[in-house]
């Protein structure tokens, strides 16, 4: 896994700007203490970018994307001219709540594959701190570009061929769910004209059906997890997440977890992000019942459940609890089937 | 520097491997798997998969345009190696359907294919280059011979009709070039399924309350 080029770029804000800032861009040395913290973030790269994201074809449905081909062709032969492009467009979507940037361009071979990672970091402002054993002197230092603040973002593409791949790479984005609106937007969806590979209906679709399945076969106290889990999801509408973070965000325990990830066909479907639609939610998981060893069987909507039956245990009843209700009786029905 | 011939038997092998290994199970799924999606959906005649065969895949790697090789990447560059079609009753099915697909799926391309001219009758339906999802790709088949893509094509019945036969008569390997007149009476058939569409999409939209 070696790289070979690195091109960095300072990026001024460039959005709603009348006046485009010249970008200014060099090329980092492949040896010292900055290609390694570099060779460093390549490296990690694949395991720190967790959001999967596609380009989109032009707006008539063209297979083309501007973004596309600038990373294509800046790989096809990595110099500065082609990584200014790259940075220009950068800048052209990057409003004053953004800020200054660097941008590194850095590029590789891993196998028989391209592999590239563009990267932004944010800039700050610091104090630098000089200890002496008789003295110590500080400064006010500007224009700092820090790697882990919440606005740093990165995405990483690797594939063997520059002309029929490259359409799919992943991203970080620490503000999918901030309530910053627009800036967390403009990295996927402005500059690198993407959108999430997994869409709201088709992540939140197997999310459903792996919830309910899980909860038909599991053992009582893991179904008792997850149905809890399933009525608490209308919560998290509009939210990005994964599978994996729906599992840690209701606090599942391991076992519940994994029956949800033991109903999906692979093991890359609990990883990948996507953001969450109560409405195909609800068109999958609409209602909670739960069966008493008395023959009662008590049904709800699933997001009502809880607010429409109180539960309380019963004393010295072995594990019995009793539901109680209130309401008019609006309907009865004699089912074929439960 | 692998001479042409050499290229084209080993590329064969790859394709022939990932065809039984991936395309076929993963062809499977994703039938089931669009068949889930659209179901209790009105109107759909029937919902078919296909993993290309290797015969019209290595046809298709061999394309040349301008006396050049087309594909030169074919592995990755020919994205209808899994292909899939919904086929429905009428033109405004059609609509109604894309709307799903554009909710499930993720597309790299959508477009009408229709004739270059107004004044052409020929193939006529809707395709997609769509993302193949992770729900069809098992963790048994090796990452390598999975595509990225896969071809969704949405018809009508008489779009279908008549591209089926069109297939069968004009693009069986070996068989003889079509002549003038014979273009003329596929042309004048794609005519009338072409018609045959609007007036059952008219009837369609003139006795079927919208939104049903």
């Amino acid at each position: 896994m070696s790289v070979q080029h690195i091109h960095a770029f300072l990026i001024h804000p460039g959005k709603r700007s009348t006046e485009r800032a010249q970008i200014v861009g060099t090329t980092v040395s492949l040896t010292g203490g900055m290609f390694d913290l570099l060779d460093g973030i390549y490296a990690k790269s694949d395991r720190e970018c967790d959001v999967d994201i596609t380009f989109s074809p032009t707006a008539d449905g063209q297979q083309q994307n501007d973004c596309r081909d600038l990373v294509v062709a800046y790989l096809g032969h990595p110099d500065l001219p082609k990584g200014k492009k790259i940075a220009e467009r950068l800048a052209a979507h990057t409003d004053g709540r953004s800020g200054l940037g660097l941008l590194f361009l850095i590029a590789g071979k891993v196998g028989r594959e391209h592999k590239i990672l563009l990267s932004r970091f944010p800039t700050d402002s610091a104090i630098y701190v000089d200890e002496n054993p008789n003295a110590l002197s500080v400064q006010f230092l500007e224009r700092v570009f820090m790697k882990n603040k919440t606005s740093y973002k990165a995405v990483v593409y690797q594939h063997a061929s520059l002309r029929g791949g490259f359409w799919s790479g992943r991203a970080i984005d620490k503000q999918l769910n901030t309530l910053s609106g627009e800036p967390s937007n403009y990295w996927i969806s402005d500059f690198l004209l993407s959108d999430f590979t997994t869409t709201p209906a088709a992540g939140t679709r197997r999310l459903a059906i792996a919830l309910r399945d899980a909860a038909k076969k599991a053992p009582l106290p893991i179904k008792q997890e997850l149905t809890a889990a399933g009525t608490l999801a209308g919560g998290l509408a509009g939210q990005r997440l994964s599978i994996n973070d729906f599992g840690s965000r209701l606090g599942l325990s391991q076992a519940a977890k994994n029956a949800i990830a033991d109903e999906l066909k692979s093991s890359q479907a609990v990883q990948e992000v996507f953001q969450f639609d109560v409405a195909t939610y609800k068109s999958l998981v609409a209602y909670k019942s739960v069966e008493l060893s008395n023959g009662a069987l008590l049904t709800a909507d699933t997001d009502k459940f809880d607010r429409v039956f109180q539960q309380e245990p019963v004393d010295g009843g072995e594990g019995e609890v009793r539901f109680v209700t209130k309401g008019k009786v609006v309907d009865e029905k004699l089912k074929t089937a439960r | 520097m692998k001479n042409s011939k050499q290229r084209g038997n080993s590329l064969e092998a790859a394709y022939r491997i990932r065809h039984q290994e991936a395309l076929t199970p993963i062809a499977e799924a994703l039938c089931q798997h669009i068949t889930e999606i659209f179901k209790g959906e009105p109107r759909i005649d029937r919902i078919t998969t296909r993993a290309k065969d290797p015969e019209s895949f290595l046809k298709k790697a061999s394309t040349q345009v301008e006396n050049r090789i087309k594909y030169s990447e074919p592995l990755s560059q020919i994205q209808d190696q899994i292909g899939a079609r919904i086929i429905t009753f009428y033109r405004s099915d059609v609509e109604r359907l894309d709307a799903i697909v554009r909710r499930f799926f993720k597309p790299i391309e959508f477009r009408d294919r229709v004739p270059d001219s107004e004044w052409e009758f020929g193939y006529f339906g809707r395709h997609y280059v769509l993302i193949l999802p992770s729900d069809v790709k098992s963790d048994s088949i090796d990452k390598n011979k999975i595509p990225e893509f896969f071809e969704l094509q949405i018809k009508t019945l008489f779009q279908h009709a008549w591209s089926e036969a069109d297939h069968d008569l004009g693009y069986k390997p070996g068989s003889i070039p079509l002549g003038p007149d014979e273009k003329r009476k596929l042309a004048y058939t794609s005519a009338q399924a072409w018609g045959a569409d609007q007036i059952f999409d008219e009837l369609f939209r003139a006795r079927v309350p919208a939104g049903e």
